[in-house]
């Protein structure tokens, strides 16, 4: 069944909130007039789908598709959520899970959200990410029950993040969190400032959803920011890194110091068992040295690349330099 | 069985040759694999010394290069000798068997079936080891077949026609729920992407070695039953007048491509294209006799599946392609030029 939301309902709708705000406005103190204007006003963002018109200081947040993380990670609470796989939101910090739980479920992805159900949240802002197609299929519909800021797969993080806050009114938590991540930066690079200079490091990585016999190499979204920010010696393989052959283990020979995946307990990540037990990993220089360091890397899952989790990341990574050598 | 032979010897195109030149063939054939099994060795996606690979064989050391060798080139060698033999015979037997030359394991439902016990195991139960949902994979096969031969028995017997339908059938049901189970669980999703592909990389010796006594059984059931596979392309009514009993080869040659496309695909997936193109060439070579058809069936499909492998390993250096993809590539355009000699590779 298709669904349309008729436009007197957007009318009806914009009426309700409007009256709302008028009623908080008359309960409120001396600038109560200035409160009541804001709510009514509305002003223009820039996303993926163009200049969109949200509410000055949208109450009702919906978030469908990868955009839910984003906005938890800001400690946004929003009415209604798509599914967020069950593994990510047990990693998520306590606050956050529970307001992902507070929302609504609206289904189990953006393109499968039940749209009937958004419209009776009442959102007056949704936040929407998913491949372009889902969203021009389904951009009328929920453009009809509120504005939409749409982001695609492909969109830089720091764009998305930036523009998520200052739609619903979170850039103070945003710009808490970038003076967090900076502290943390120049803390590392002025502790680990020889290692940096002097150390060629590799990243290795591999997911269980990889062929049986493939690893990854300095790929990971989290290599690509201390490569970028601190910047350690990851060489740079291209985007994604390159996928490569168990029997080309040997490869990493050439590294002083490599990375590997570790969990938030600090074991090494299922997914990379396979090449942690092989016979080859083991007999590398940089493993028989001590030289192999599992560092954890959060910001690696899709839309959950924030200042925050890359703090956590430059905490992890430095916690494991400061096993291999002394600071400085 | 001799006037099974020499009727289908009568049959033959004049573009099969003679017993002494398909035995050449044959060993022409053999030297083919046993080169292709060395350069298995020898290629890879990193270069390695010959003599390192010798050493790695013959004098074993701690060397990281060795354990390339010893690791990943000898068993993804071993598995491509191995998966490929079954996928030969196995396209052999189903074609024989269906009279159909377009026939592959998905006609009977046997991809399908292990598809969807692979997706159960991985997105439903959770296993993640190829070792643990191999085994899935090969109860998959063997229910399906159960269910197509339940489904395929008329009141005389075993019908290909109708087998053929209940494969079909039966494939689109369990391929519609499997899509199904993976479009609603993004493990499950994950996990089939590589499985999906069909490779032989990464699979050690020990997911070979459990497999290969149930080969061992199918591959001699397969030359038992071409005998009479041969009187059966006849007709079934000369077949029968010549003592063949009908339903007990087909349940043999079921039995057999199920123990033979179950077990190749639990180990590596479905690999697509080998086990359909490779009697082509086999008959085309030796005409409709299915013995010497087996012969080079289990000799050319190791051969195709290695070489394929071999170009999936050095074709985008350092990455790789999974053969699956690669036979795929080869297989299509091969196909089209060998049914368009339809006179010698028709059924």
């Amino acid at each position: 069944m298709r669904f349309a939301r008729p436009r007197r309902h957007s009318a009806a709708l914009v009426a309700a909130l409007l009256g709302a705000a008028i009623l908080l406005a008359g309960c409120g103190g001396d600038d109560s007039d200035d409160q009541g204007d804001a709510a009514a006003a509305t002003r223009t963002v820039e996303a993926d789908n163009g200049t969109v018109e949200i509410p000055a200081h949208p109450q009702r947040v919906a978030t469908l598709g990868r955009l839910t993380l984003s906005f938890l990670d800001l400690g946004g609470k929003p009415v209604g959520v798509t599914e967020v796989d069950a593994p990510v939101v047990g990693l998520l910090p306590a606050e956050q899970q529970a307001a992902y739980k507070a929302a609504k479920l609206l289904g189990s992805s953006a393109s499968e959200a039940d749209l009937e159900l958004l419209a009776t949240l009442k959102p007056d802002l949704i936040l929407f990410s998913a491949p372009d197609s889902d969203f021009d299929q389904m951009k009328s519909q929920l453009e009809s029950i509120a504005p939409t800021i749409y982001f695609g797969f492909s969109s830089d993080w720091k764009t998305r993040l930036s523009v998520t806050a200052d739609a619903t009114g979170l850039t103070d938590a945003l710009n808490e969190q970038k003076s967090e991540y900076d502290e943390t930066l120049a803390e590392f690079k002025k502790k680990y400032s020889e290692i940096i200079k002097t150390t060629r490091f590799g990243e290795v990585n591999r997911g269980s959803w990889q062929d049986p016999g493939m690893f990854s190499l300095n790929g990971s979204q989290c290599s690509e920011i201390a490569r970028a920010d601190v910047p350690l010696n990851i060489p740079d393989l291209g985007e994604g890194g390159e996928e490569r052959s168990f029997e080309r283990i040997g490869d990493l020979s050439e590294y002083d110091v490599l990375i590997y995946p570790v969990d938030v307990e600090g074991k090494v990540a299922e997914g990379f068992v396979p090449v942690a037990e092989s016979n080859g990993w083991k007999a590398l220089p940089a493993v028989t040295s001590g030289k192999a360091l599992g560092v954890y890397c959060f910001g690696d899952i899709s839309f959950t690349r924030s200042y925050r989790t890359y703090s956590q990341y430059l905490d992890s990574l430095g916690q494991a330099l400061a096993k291999l050598a002394p600071a400085g | 069985m001799t006037t099974q032979t020499s009727d289908v010897e009568a049959r033959m195109p004049a573009a099969a040759s003679g017993p002494r030149l398909r035995a050449g063939g044959l060993l022409t054939v053999l030297v083919t694999l046993l080169v292709l099994l060395v350069l298995s060795l020898l290629v890879g996606s990193t270069v390695i010394a010959p003599s390192v690979v010798w050493d790695a064989l013959f004098h074993p050391s701690a060397d990281i290069d060795q354990y390339s060798i010893r690791d990943y080139r000898v068993p993804r060698t071993a598995v491509g000798l191995v998966v490929g033999m079954a996928l030969g015979a196995a396209g052999a037997l189903i074609q024989a068997l269906t009279r159909n030359p377009l026939a592959d394991t998905g006609v009977l439902g046997l991809s399908a079936g292990s598809s969807f016990a692979v997706t159960v195991a991985v997105g439903v139960l959770g296993i993640r080891d190829i070792s643990g949902y191999m085994w899935f994979a090969f109860a998959g096969a063997l229910i399906v077949t159960i269910m197509v031969l339940l489904l395929g028995s008329t009141r005389s017997g075993q019908s290909p026609g109708v087998m053929v339908l209940a494969g079909v059938c039966v494939g689109a049901v369990l391929g519609g729920a499997s899509s199904a189970l993976q479009l609603t669980n993004p493990d499950a999703f994950d996990a089939m992407r590589s499985w999906a592909a069909g490779s032989i990389l990464g699979r050690p010796l020990d997911v070979m070695w459990p497999v290969v006594p149930f080969f061992a059984v199918a591959l001699v059931l397969a030359f038992a039953v071409s005998g009479p596979l041969n009187a059966m392309a006849l007709g079934d009514e000369i077949a029968a007048a010549q003592g063949v009993a009908l339903n007990r080869t087909r349940v043999l040659a079921i039995i057999a491509i199920t123990l033979l496309a179950g077990g190749a695909t639990a180990i590596a997936g479905p690999i697509g294209f080998v086990g359909l193109m490779v009697p082509h060439v086999a008959r085309w070579f030796v005409g409709p006799n299915q013995r010497w058809i087996f012969a080079y069936s289990i000799l050319l499909a190791p051969s195709l599946l290695l070489a394929s492998d071999i170009v999936g390993r050095i074709a985008m250096r350092p990455t790789e392609i999974p053969v699956g993809v690669v036979t795929a590539f080869i297989g299509a355009p091969v196909l089209i030029a060998l049914v368009r000699r339809r006179k010698a590779s028709g059924l």
